[in-house]
């Protein structure tokens, strides 16, 4: 579409160049493939959550297999074991291997449900094509509005959206169930779910060089100097908060000295550490380390996709008074979102006819009234049909016959 | 992206998963299979009493299954499954943009805005129940309540119209009869004919006629053929199927009707037809990968985009979303702006001011149009408003 902008001189007669028309439909095809390879984090969580529970069988499995085998082995090294000790002690191993057998059975059928659900978003994504496009996009924006719903807490309209959708297999309800004990915990001042959380995800917090952990470490640790609970602040310390010592020395500090100074505090430093919003910084903490965790974006889809959009619609002419009501950004709070936000940028011109609201090209080409304003070749048309060929601009009330009118050529 | 390879690639993760779990399950069996012929073997023992009898089975037992390894068994499936699973996470960062967050501008949105918007959406889709959940999950006041009675107006209408009922429909488009008009709807005229084929079909010829000459008639002046048409069917009152009129009676019909009263509905509202919200989604879809691609090239400007006025790059959204009239000169290639506004030729080409400017060296003599051999006469190009 790239116009030859030959300079001048150019001395063989030409037509009118060809003005910019819309994009051939083998680019709407192009389009669609691009915005699926958006969709990383629909394919990458339920595959973590499938990963997570693959591995959490496996650690059970290999622990009782285990236990099992020393359980053999302490038998068979005893001198003390009567024959009836000894059966009942075999008895006991072969009952723990039953349930072992069972928990297996239940933990492979979770497994072949995550696995289903992992087939279930391939699916989805392969179902999309240029004719079932509008009825795709709709159930992307329910996906993106329970992520939205997930990542803010309100539960219960995510799992009423979801449901009343039939899109369960298609969001992770399930994945932000297991978030959702830790940040109610961590809203009513507990770290025992957290901890329990990283000493779960130890491997892949300490691989990301997370400080999440320690973070907890310290509140508990504050919680105890609140206490005026010293002793057990000391030896608490020494415990939990010494072993970080050497990649966080400055935190410890900082936070250790609250010793001296208790929660009542003025010292600038040490009373912000008291505070109660402490704990929703640890929950964003915590947010950010899941999101992380599970190849999720931190922000929530939403936001990510509104603020491309906005920019994406985003011209000088949507902040005057005739903006069409059609453009999002005719209103407030769609404006109040994009003020930030940058100008869309284009490269062509792309010409809306006042009128009709239509795309002005090849077919349908801008022609101009006496006064300068210009309108499209089927609106004029009609216009002049219905009114023995006048034209009335409908900005101005300009009158003039259409025979009056010139096409103009938009390169 | 092709999604057959990573469906393959998703198999054979799954067939290693299944694997591992029947090969556990086979280990588990044979430790037990040990363990129950020993107890066998115990209790077979001639002397019950005995406390030496029983040790050599339990030795026999250690050894037996110190000899299978069964830990050591499981190690090479799960080597094989571990390896899968950390493969394909890869395959999906390769095929996939693996963080889409890459254009995104560190603001924050203001949270109610947001939510505004998301409830006025579920209330302007007809999902009342979700959107009254969500206001009270969201601690959202009362700001959405005047869409939210706006909407359950229409789908009322909505709803009775899917029960044949039209006199809702009716009802609202008679009291905004002007408007209507106004924007050039002939809504009332199509639901009136809609009302009058219904009547015809219960095969009341009088009360058709009445029907026709109360309602229809009106009309007559701007639409005489469909009138007409109309009128006629009374010949078929009852029997409309099998007229030559049939076509009157498709459900397109009525599906058409929905959607010009939506519209209409929402216009006189002062709303879009479309939901913003969705529409600004799809923007997005469109916008996201020539952003995330121009990131990619620019790794090292992450700090620029934070602040820069207009996106780098173009971003072509479908024509559907095209709402204003944008005018790129096409030598400058610069938007046009009030100062620099887009300027007729007399050959019909249209630049910019500036770039006329340029080329008549402020008007002071004729230039070739760049894109025909017309000379052009500066003082003769005029302004356009698109
Ligand atoms: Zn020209």
């Amino acid at each position: 579409m790239e116009m030859n902008s030959l300079p001048n001189g150019n001395s063989t007669p030409s037509t009118p160049p060809v003005p910019t028309t819309t994009s051939p439909p083998s680019s709407k095809v192009g389009q669609l493939a691009e915005s699926l390879r958006l969709e990383h984090q629909f394919l990458r969580v339920p595959f973590e959550h499938y990963k997570k529970t693959i591995r959490a069988n496996h650690r059970v499995v290999e622990k009782e297999m285990s236990s099992v085998i020393s359980g053999v082995s302490d038998a068979a090294d005893r001198d003390d074991l009567s024959s009836d000790e000894a059966v009942n002690h075999l008895n006991s191993l072969v009952s723990r291997l039953q349930g072992l057998k069972r928990k297996l059975e239940e933990g492979s059928r979770v497994e072949h449900l995550q696995a289903q659900r992992c087939r279930a978003r391939l699916d989805h994504l392969e179902s999309a094509d240029a004719e079932n496009l509008s009825e795709w996009n709709n159930m992307r924006l329910k996906r993106i509005l329970v992520d939205y719903m997930l990542r803010m807490s309100y539960y219960d309209t995510a799992v009423k959206l979801a449901e009343s959708s039939n899109i369960q297999d298609l969001v992770d309800i399930d994945v932000f169930q297991e978030a959702k004990k830790v940040i109610d915990a961590l809203q009513n001042k507990e770290v025992a779910p957290a901890l329990a959380w990283c000493a779960d995800n130890k491997s892949r917090l300490k691989k990301s060089r997370s400080k999440f952990e320690f973070q907890l470490r310290l509140q508990e640790f504050v919680e105890l100097v609140r206490a005026e609970n010293n002793l057990r602040a000391i030896t608490y310390a020494r415990k939990y908060l010494a072993p970080w010592g050497s990649t966080h020395m400055k935190e410890l500090q900082r936070v250790f000295v609250t010793l001296a100074y208790k929660s009542t505090t003025e010292c600038a430093t040490y009373k912000v550490l008291f505070e109660p919003t402490q704990w929703d910084h640890l929950v964003d903490l915590f947010k950010q380390e899941f999101c992380k965790l599970y190849g999720m974006t931190l922000e929530p889809l939403l936001n990510i996709y509104l603020q491309a959009g906005l920019s994406a619609l985003k011209t000088p002419y949507c902040y005057e008074d005739d903006c069409t009501k059609e453009d999002p950004l005719s209103q407030e709070s769609f404006r109040k979102l994009a003020l930030p936000l940058p100008y869309s940028k284009q490269h062509h011109s792309k010409l809306v006819c006042y009128i009709t609201k239509e795309l002005m090209d090849t077919e349908n080409p801008p022609q101009v009234l006496p006064n300068g304003y210009v309108y499209s070749t089927k609106a004029l048309e009609e216009m002049a049909k219905k009114n023995d060929g006048k034209i009335t601009c409908p900005r101005t009330g300009f009158v003039c016959n259409y025979k009056d009118l010139v096409k103009a050529y938009i390169s | 992206m092709e999604l057959n390879t990573i469906k393959d690639a998703f198999d054979r993760v799954s067939k290693k998963q299944k694997l591992s779990c029947s090969n556990t399950q086979e280990v588990i069996d044979q430790i037990d299979q040990e363990i129950e012929q020993a107890l066998q073997k115990i209790q077979s023992a001639s002397n019950p009493d005995s406390l030496l009898d029983h040790r050599p089975i339990l030795v026999e037992l250690k050894t037996k299954l110190k000899d299978m390894a069964p830990v050591t068994q499981l190690e090479s499936t799960q080597k094989d499954l571990n390896s899968a699973l950390s493969k394909y996470p890869k395959l999906l960062e390769k095929s996939f943009n693996p963080d889409i967050s890459k254009a995104y501008r560190n603001i924050e949105f203001d949270t109610h805005t947001v939510n505004q918007i998301i409830a006025s959406h579920f209330y302007r889709q007809g999902l009342f129940e979700i959107g009254d959940l969500f206001v009270q999950e969201a601690n959202e006041p009362e700001s959405v309540a005047v869409i939210k009675s706006q909407f359950q107006d229409m789908y009322q209408i909505l709803e009775a119209m899917k029960s044949q009922n039209l006199e809702p429909a009716l009802k609202w488009a008679t009291s905004n009869a002007d408007r209507l008009k106004h924007n050039g709807s002939d809504l009332l005229m199509k639901l009136h004919s809609l009302q009058f084929v219904e009547i015809l079909q219960k095969g009341s010829r009088d009360e058709a006629l009445n029907y026709a000459r109360t309602y229809l008639s009106p009309f007559a002046s701007n639409h005489m053929d469909a009138i007409q048409k109309l009128v006629v069917c009374i010949l078929w009152a009852g029997r409309l199927d099998r007229s030559p009129y049939y076509q009157l009676l498709s459900p397109t019909n009525w599906d058409k009707v929905v959607e010009e009263l939506t519209r209409q509905f929402c216009k006189i509202l002062g709303q879009s037809y479309e939901s913003p919200l969705a529409v600004t989604v799809v923007a997005g879809a469109q916008g996201l990968p020539p952003l995330l691609k121009f990131m990619n090239v620019m790794a090292g400007k992450k700090h620029e985009w934070q602040t820069m006025k207009q996106l780098p790059v173009p971003v072509e959204l479908d024509k559907e979303y095209q709402f204003h009239s944008i005018f790129v000169c096409p030598v400058s290639k610069e938007q046009s702006t009030e100062e620099n506004p887009p300027m007729l030729m007399s050959c019909g080409h249209v630049l910019c001011k500036q770039s006329i400017m340029k080329m008549s060296k402020n008007s002071t003599k004729s230039f070739k149009c760049p894109y025909c051999p017309s000379d052009i006469d500066a003082i003769r190009c005029r302004m356009l408003y698109f």
